[in-house]
């Protein structure tokens, strides 16, 4: 990984200003993307990982501001950009889907204009001709009778079919980073598999970059490249998808995958939940966010973070966990 | 959709029949009739009277005479203003009505909504708080009451508008803005709100998202969705203030219609009673279908005709 990355994020720092107090959601996050590559950013409700993402791109709402922190896509700051600058690129080279595709589609315009109104804004083409584009735009998302379903309203569709719509308006402007924001958690489990499928196949045949939101491990081990995991607003382990599952280092992850249910457990192995809550980001702990529920948890962990520890440099494999210190006791088994 | 307004306009029919019925019986339930006054008329006289105008009728029969005139859509005489049909009574006011109540109708919408959204648009600023608290007032204070003061300030001690009469332009400022102060204040109260929630919607951070100019954002995604909670309540203005208002045009002495409503009822006037009860009635209704096909204009979810059945 010797090219720069696409988008390249450092110390991002958000905050929301609310009535009582300040609400830390994302507190220094570091990550990399690099062209084509599908980054898949997992953690608890209230992680920070959505916040990240709209941090990115300037959408937080009024009482959200990112305080310090840089966002480099191909070179320039999107923290300082102007606003026209961030016009240009939101659905134009950076596009996002979104949750729910039952509230994200505007109730009275036809799903047509919606995705002709996108294309227009930021191509240079007449209206007939983002027509013909949507059309294309809605086979390739597999609508069913494309050119027949331009003219339907949101309410005319499924949830399946509305994000397939959501998916086809982020495409319509050829973006090199697409960001969905948990795309498959509004939708029946039957559903959530297709729509996957679906951005992994067009990721592969279109060669955009993809961050992948989610909270389901499940989800992410199938269609992403490398996972970079959050909590309580900080990214905690970062690793090649495969590596990550083989290897979790940090007692975070670890926490987490021994938590979701395998199909190969035939032992009746019980699942093992990770005690306790995630921390209320008005007061967060001053020291490592997971170590009031960490079973390994040290003295150093209650009064201070830690830093970012190399792993596996091959394997893009990061842990900030103060275990990987040359100077902490050595964990049985997973010895790094 | 030919069949839907064939439906709806049924529908009014027997709506207005039943406004007939029940106001012509609860009418004559009111003790007294319209030769009942202070200055005692002679028994004779009362007599002559109550014959000419088919009042000794069984009441049944009074009542099928009304309708029979009904469907000719004749309102019959006044009792009180002899000589005057109903009709013209009614045709005679509403120019001087309907003229002041679409100025105010202009004002509520031109200027309510506008103010609304420039209230939205700078939540808890200077500009919201301005705006929200003379929407207050506006909301608060009875209108006789603006009429009132403003006569004194503006037509009495600056001599800048005349106190009575709309012979010029000037005369109808204060009524206009008597009449449409009210529901001013309720419109930019009701935009206000209505765009915030708009504004808070998914669709419009997706908007957002996808580039769009922010004007296009403001009108297209956001005024339109929040047009429809609006337009729902504009139709009953309408009827409103077209239909006039007996206090505004008491203090300004407008020859309206707004007045008949109220004095045709202490006076018995049964015809004008029922003349004025039937316009309005039969002006709300129209209102409030042409509030439903401006909803289905609007928010393509509604649909006017079941398709499907």
């Amino acid at each position: 990984m010797t090219q720069s990355p696409l988008l390249k994020v450092r110390d991002l720092t958000t905050s929301f200003f609310t009535s009582r107090g300040e609400v830390q959601a994302v507190r220094g996050v570091d990550f990399d993307i690099h062209a084509g590559e599908v980054l898949g950013i997992v953690g608890e409700s209230g992680s920070g990982k959505s916040i990240t993402c709209m941090s990115v791109l300037r959408l937080l709402k009024n009482n959200g501001r990112t305080i310090k922190g840089t966002a480099h896509f191909e070179g320039r700051d999107l923290l300082e950009l102007s606003e026209l600058e961030m016009r240009r690129l939101r659905g134009n080279d950076v596009a996002m889907i979104f949750q729910d595709p039952m509230t994200s589609l505007n109730p009275t315009l036809t799903v047509g204009e919606q995705i002709i109104e996108t294309i227009i804004a930021h191509k240079n083409i007449s209206r007939s001709a983002a027509r013909e584009r949507v059309v294309e735009l809605f086979e390739l998302v597999k609508i069913p009778e494309a050119a027949s379903r331009l003219g339907a309203y949101p309410h005319e569709f499924s949830g399946g079919m509305r994000q397939r719509v959501m998916i086809a308006m982020a495409l319509s402007c050829d973006p090199k980073l697409l960001i969905a924001d948990e795309p498959t958690t509004a939708l029946d489990v039957t559903i959530q598999r297709q729509i996957l499928l679906l951005l992994k196949e067009i990721q592969s045949r279109l060669g955009m970059a993809i961050i992948l939101i989610t909270h389901d491990l499940g989800v992410i081990a199938e269609v992403t490249d490398r996972i970079l995991v959050m909590y309580g607003g900080t990214a905690m382990e970062t690793a090649n998808v495969h590596h990550l599952f083989d290897k979790p280092m940090h007692p975070y992850t670890q926490g987490l995958l021994a938590s979701v249910p395998n199909v190969n457990n035939i032992d009746g192995e019980k699942l093992k939940p990770i005690p306790g809550s995630p921390p209320d980001m008005l007061r967060p702990p001053k020291g490592c966010p997971f170590m009031p529920r960490c079973d390994k948890a040290m003295e150093i962990c209650v009064t201070t973070g830690a830093p970012e520890f190399e792993i596996d440099d091959a394997q893009s494999h990061k842990s900030r966990c103060w275990l990987h210190h040359p100077d902490a006791p050595q964990q049985k088994g997973d010895a790094a | 959709m030919l069949a839907y307004f064939a439906k709806r306009i049924g529908m009014m029919v027997v709506t207005l029949f039943l406004i007939i019925t029940l106001t012509f019986f609860l009418m004559h339930a009111i003790p007294g009739g319209p030769f009942t006054s202070e200055k005692m008329l002679a028994p004779e006289i009362e007599e002559a009277l109550n014959a000419k105008y088919g009042l000794n009728d069984p009441l049944w029969v009074q009542y099928l005479n009304y309708l029979k005139g009904i469907i000719t859509l004749d309102l019959g005489p006044s009792f009180k203003y002899p000589g005057i049909r109903v009709n013209d009574l009614i045709l005679d006011g509403l120019p001087v009505t309907a003229k002041t109540g679409f100025l105010a109708l202009l004002c509520v919408a031109a200027l309510g909504i506008p103010l609304g959204i420039l209230a939205a648009l700078n939540q808890n600023k200077w500009q919201d708080t301005a705006v929200m608290m003379l929407a207050t007032v506006g909301v608060a204070i009875p209108s006789y009451v603006v009429a009132t003061v403003a006569l004194y300030i503006f037509a009495l001690q600056l001599n800048l508008v005349p106190t009575f009469g709309l012979d010029d332009w000037r005369g109808y400022i204060l009524p206009v803005a008597a009449l449409s102060g009210f529901w001013l204040s309720f419109i930019a109260r009701l935009s206000r709100s209505s765009l915030l929630e708009v504004l808070g919607q998914d669709y419009i951070v997706t908007a957002k998202a996808k580039g769009l100019h922010p004007l296009s954002i403001l009108f297209k995604h956001g005024l339109r969705n929040a047009l429809i909670p609006i337009v729902t309540v504009l139709g009953p203005v309408v009827a409103n203030l077209l239909t006039g208002s007996f206090v505004i045009e008491q203090i300004f002495a407008l020859p309206g219609i707004g007045r008949h409503f109220v004095l045709s009822i202490s006076n018995r006037d049964y015809t004008t009673i029922m003349g004025i009860t039937i316009f309005y009635a039969a002006f709300l209704m129209v209102m409030i279908l042409i509030v439903d096909i401006l909803y289905m204009l609007l928010d393509p979810r509604i649909k006017l005709a079941d398709r499907n059945k």
